[in-house]
């Protein structure tokens, strides 16, 4: 399988302090990576380094690159709104539009150019479908989604992300503020869409990282200490930190 | 910094101590009995197997109750699924050491064939390598565990002596038949407790060093 996300030596500045230091690493298609480490390490930087979600800080810098496809995303030339079309961001705390079900996923395929009523209610319905709601919600398609529970709307939020059709989904602990059903459907779900997109987790739950991803990347004060198979990461880690931060015995 | 996850982990492993002691004694004692003729002293060792039964059920029971409260990674993991199956080899060799006993009480009044020296020898072994196994867990010695390893072939070479020995006894005189078969059971257990303390000192090493040498050798 190829690599679909390369980091190379990646160093990102607020002000003058680096936020992450100097990490290479790199992302099959069509895998899930998780990124753990205790707050404030990094991870959640890195994550939004690769759709340039941290572009709209001030004051920031970027050192070294990362590739998608082979393609340099911090390449001047490069269309940032095209890279957020590719790279689809689900956020910790569920963030709809305060529109309806129906609207707060074709909105963004409106903004990208569908105009045909006909595709727009069955990229609906697919991306419903794909993340599990359509059955729950196909009735009430009208109703402000704000009135979904707290898991729906983050699913609702995954399927407004998915409409678009990305190649890579960035996920910056999307389970949370879930309850445990809700947790693990949307720990199902991130199963079920890791055969069409890449994913790439921030997690507190050492568990989910666990039960959910292909590849574990541990990170501290910046630094990316190791990264390795999950199931490698969690049984035998190279490295002596990770196995103290795993094993909790970090402070 | 210890945690709550490893005073529980050392509260079981302390446990699993206990019944290496109690396998200890068993071997022990049934071999005494066999050859001190003591059947009184077998009765004992059958009625202990009892203790060894009940402490394998506790140890399971607070390795399930740890991994579903505690979900342990890495080293704690690898000792939780450690002890899961040392448990088993540890029941089993209580289980070949009533075999020993009951062979005791079999043989009991019988006139010995032969002064018994390599299956007494073959215990001792057996025994330096549960003490050395328990002592590489407690150190994280995987070093320590190899040698362990690598003694049982003195047991097995001992085994085979015995029996090349036996049916020559067999094979002189009829009669010696049932007490050569006793014996050959009595060995074949002790060279079976070799194995088992192999596959502890197996265990030990992916508890301390993550890897898996599990037929590897040979």
């Amino acid at each position: 399988m190829s690599d679909k996300i390369v980091a190379k030596n990646l160093t990102f500045y607020y002000g003058s302090t680096p936020a992450i230091k100097n990490i290479s690493l790199s992302v099959r298609a069509n895998a899930v990576l998780a990124l753990i480490g205790p707050s404030g390490c990094g991870k959640s930087t890195f994550l939004r380094c690769i759709n340039r979600m941290n572009d709209i800080i001030p004051g920031i810098r970027v050192e070294g690159d990362i590739l998608i496809d082979g393609e340099s995303i911090y390449d001047p030339r490069y269309n940032v709104t095209a890279l957020r079309r590719r790279v689809g961001m689900v956020f910790q705390k569920s963030n709809p539009f305060p529109k309806s079900i129906f609207e707060n996923i074709a909105y963004g395929l409106r903004i990208n150019g569908v105009r045909d009523r006909y595709e727009i209610e069955s990229i609906v319905e697919r991306s419903l479908k794909s993340t599990a709601l359509w059955d729950e919600v196909k009735d009430r398609l009208e109703e402000s989604a704000l009135g979904l529970s707290g898991g729906q709307q983050q699913r609702l939020c995954i399927a407004r992300t998915i409409a678009v059709q990305p190649e890579v989904i960035l996920m910056d602990e999307p389970a949370s503020a879930l309850d445990p059903i809700s947790t693990q459907k949307i720990e199902e779900l991130i199963q079920d869409l890791k055969k069409n997109y890449t994913i790439i987790i921030v997690t507190h739950n050492m568990q989910q990282a666990a039960r959910v991803s292909d590849e574990t990347a541990f990170f501290y004060i910046g630094d990316l200490i190791e990264m390795n198979p999950t199931e490698k990461i969690f049984t035998r880690p190279d490295v002596e930190m990770t196995e103290n931060y795993i094993t909790g015995k970090f402070g | 910094m210890t945690t709550h996850l490893e005073l529980e982990l050392e509260h079981i492993k302390s446990k699993l101590f206990e019944m290496a002691d109690c396998a200890i004694e068993s071997i022990s004692k049934s071999v005494r009995a066999l050859k001190d003729s003591d059947a009184d002293l077998a009765g004992q060792v059958l009625r202990e197997d009892a203790i060894l039964d009940n402490l394998e059920i506790e140890v399971d029971n607070e390795c399930i109750r740890v991994l579903v409260t505690r979900q342990p990674a890495a080293v704690h993991l690898r000792l939780v699924l450690a002890i899961i199956k040392i448990n088993t080899d540890l029941e089993r060799i209580g289980d070949l050491a009533t075999n020993i006993a009951n062979e005791a009480i079999n043989l009991h009044g019988r006139q010995p064939l032969k002064p018994l020296i390599d299956i007494p020898r073959m215990a001792e072994i057996g025994i330096a390598m549960l003490r050395d196994v328990f002592t590489a867990i407690t150190e994280q010695d995987a070093e320590r565990a190899r040698a362990v390893i690598s003694r049982d072939r003195e047991i097995d070479t001992l085994n085979m002596q015995i029996y090349r020995e036996l049916f020559t006894y067999m094979a002189e005189n009829a009669h010696n038949i049932t007490q050569a078969l006793g014996l050959i059971m009595v060995s074949k257990a002790l060279e079976r407790i070799g194995d088992h303390v192999t596959n502890i000192a197996e265990r030990a090493i992916y508890y301390i060093e993550g890897i898996d040498i599990r037929h590897t050798e040979e």
